[in-house]
């Protein structure tokens, strides 16, 4: 199964301060074990909301676009991974070994399962089944890069 | 340069509540007008946040929260990354998302970092 595991943002990443050559150290060393123990699919880091925008869809459809920044950096997204392991226990095993050089220490992390085509039941009809498989090839062809 | 396009939740998500078949395949549809225009590297979708868990470092030492986290509109139900020119093309992309009728949506839209990005610092 696989997990997206989401660094929260905070006050930092929300004000665009780069991480430092430990950080980035620290990071790469954790990557490469998650690699190396099969893990790691594929990973991103984002840049503070300033450079993104939200689009509001309306109950009739209407768009409405709103440029970033946004506040309330804690609900933010600042990257993400995506694990793949044989439980939400064992991703949590590896989130507790996150780098203590991020966030000084104070990161959060959330897991989320992503959601595999059986968990659609019935409206998994075979048509969608393709849908599907087609995009779950994108991210796997990712991650062999 | 690539965008992260993100889903908000919604309740009615955040109780898992599924898309009909009809939905699913409109997603099909456009993913794969995003596919045929080359701008899509990925796109998964999320359970609802009480099949996860929060894991909160305070001053390196771990809390393990388990979910489902309240604040449905603040949590994630699944992204796109999106490769394109500017954030105008990924704004134009996203407004052409199938929501569904009835329904209000938010979708965020953020830019990924490179990286050439880390070695300015």
């Amino acid at each position: 199964m696989r997990f997206m595991v989401i660094r929260k943002a905070d006050e930092e990443t929300e004000a665009g301060v780069l991480p430092g050559p430990e950080l980035i150290e620290a990071m790469s060393r954790y990557n490469e074990e998650l690699v190396r123990a099969g893990v790691m699919v594929t990973a991103d880091g984002l840049m503070a909301s300033d450079q993104g925008a939200r689009v509001h869809f309306s109950r009739t459809g209407k768009t409405t676009v709103i440029d970033g920044p946004f506040a309330e950096a804690k609900e933010l997204i600042a990257g993400y991974d995506i694990f793949e392991v044989d439980s939400l226990a064992e991703a949590i095993e590896w989130v507790k070994k996150w780098p203590v050089e991020d966030g000084h220490g104070n990161a959060e992390i959330e897991i989320r399962q992503i959601v595999e085509a059986d968990d659609f039941g019935d409206a998994m009809t075979e048509e969608n089944r393709e849908f599907t498989q087609r995009l779950r090839d994108l991210t796997d062809g990712r991650a062999k890069e | 340069m690539r965008f992260m396009v993100m889903v908000k939740a919604d309740e009615s998500i955040e109780n898992g509540v599924m898309p009909s078949a009809e939905e699913l395949a409109e997603m099909g549809r456009y993913n794969d007008e995003l596919i045929k225009a080359g701008v899509l590297l990925a796109g998964e979708g999320l359970l609802p946040s009480s099949s996860g868990a929060l894991v909160k470092f305070n001053n390196g030492t771990p809390t393990v929260i388990d979910g489902p986290f309240t604040e449905a509109k603040e949590l994630v139900a699944g992204f796109w990354l999106l490769d394109v020119k500017s954030k105008e093309e990924a704004i134009e992309w996203v407004k052409r998302v199938p929501c569904t009728d009835g329904v209000e949506s938010h979708i965020e839209i953020r830019r990924v970092f490179e990286a050439d990005d880390f070695i300015a610092s």
